[in-house]
């Protein structure tokens, strides 16, 4: 009945995603080609994410921290780590830091991946209480 | 521009719908799961946005065309969807291309911009 749209096997709403472009300081126009390519290539990216979160999952549930991890792990979504840090309880925290002192500096490699992880931490709060602002 | 700081956010819903479409059936996603994945789509969009944008600006050029958004996919290392994302940008040129010698159909030109904002 209808005529074929390529728009149509898009499920995110162009004009939303053509205001999120806009907020950028560097593009005044954009066109129905460019639009809709960004559109497509951030649904084949949320598919993406969540196919590799959901190999971290058990039990038929995704959570929060298997997204976080995909993340964490690869370096082309550096991009997401401000935004999607690894949250830790506050006792996985103590025990990540006992382990910290424990080993000293008998491994540089290691106790610089924990930091990593504290700094990861401490910038999701930091962003946190800014947000309250 | 964005009127309200939500505009600069995708819809909660549908990007639900496509995490959903992509898990096979039964699999339930957490509040803030789904928070997460809408919010690093967002990010997502202006990441690919300035990529592209790169890419006009050293080419000195001004506007934003659909082979730089294929390009800037290189260049942020999402190589893996450089080949999808070239087929539906062919399928969309052809479907472009026909509605514009169909005409007949003069009725759906311009139609590309008034797409409905089904939140």
């Amino acid at each position: 009945m209808s005529t074929p749209k390529a728009e149509k096997d898009l499920h995110l709403p162009l004009s939303r995603v053509k205001t999120i472009m806009k907020s950028s300081p560097d593009v005044e126009a954009v066109g129905p080609e460019p639009l809709y390519l960004v559109t497509k290539v951030t649904e084949l990216f949320v598919t993406d994410l969540a196919k590799r979160a959901f190999k971290n999952s058990k039990n038929n549930f995704l959570e929060y921290k298997h997204i976080a991890e995909v993340v964490q792990e690869d370096d082309t979504l550096d991009f997401l780590r401000e935004i999607m840090p690894r949250k830790i309880t506050v006792r996985q925290f103590k025990e990540l830091m006992a382990k910290k002192a424990a080993k000293g500096d008998l491994s540089d490699d290691e106790s610089s991946e924990s930091s990593e992880e504290y700094s990861t931490d401490e910038s999701s709060s930091g962003k946190e209480a800014n947000d309250q602002e | 521009m964005a009127e309200k700081l939500e505009d600069l956010n995708l819809p909660l819903t549908v990007v639900t719908r496509i995490v959903k479409e992509s898990l096979p059936d039964g699999v339930a996603i957490s509040k803030e799961a789904r928070t997460g994945l809408a919010k690093a789509a967002s990010v997502f969009v202006l990441y690919v946005t300035s990529a592209a944008t790169n890419i006009v600006k050293n080419k000195k050029r001004k506007a934003l065309t659909g082979q730089d958004v294929l390009d800037a996919m290189r260049d942020i290392e999402f190589d893996r969807f450089v080949e999808p994302l070239g087929v539906a940008f062919e399928q969309y040129k052809q479907i472009a291309s026909a509605r514009k010698s169909g005409s007949g159909k003069k009725k759906e030109e311009g139609d590309d911009v008034e797409i409905i904002e089904d939140d």
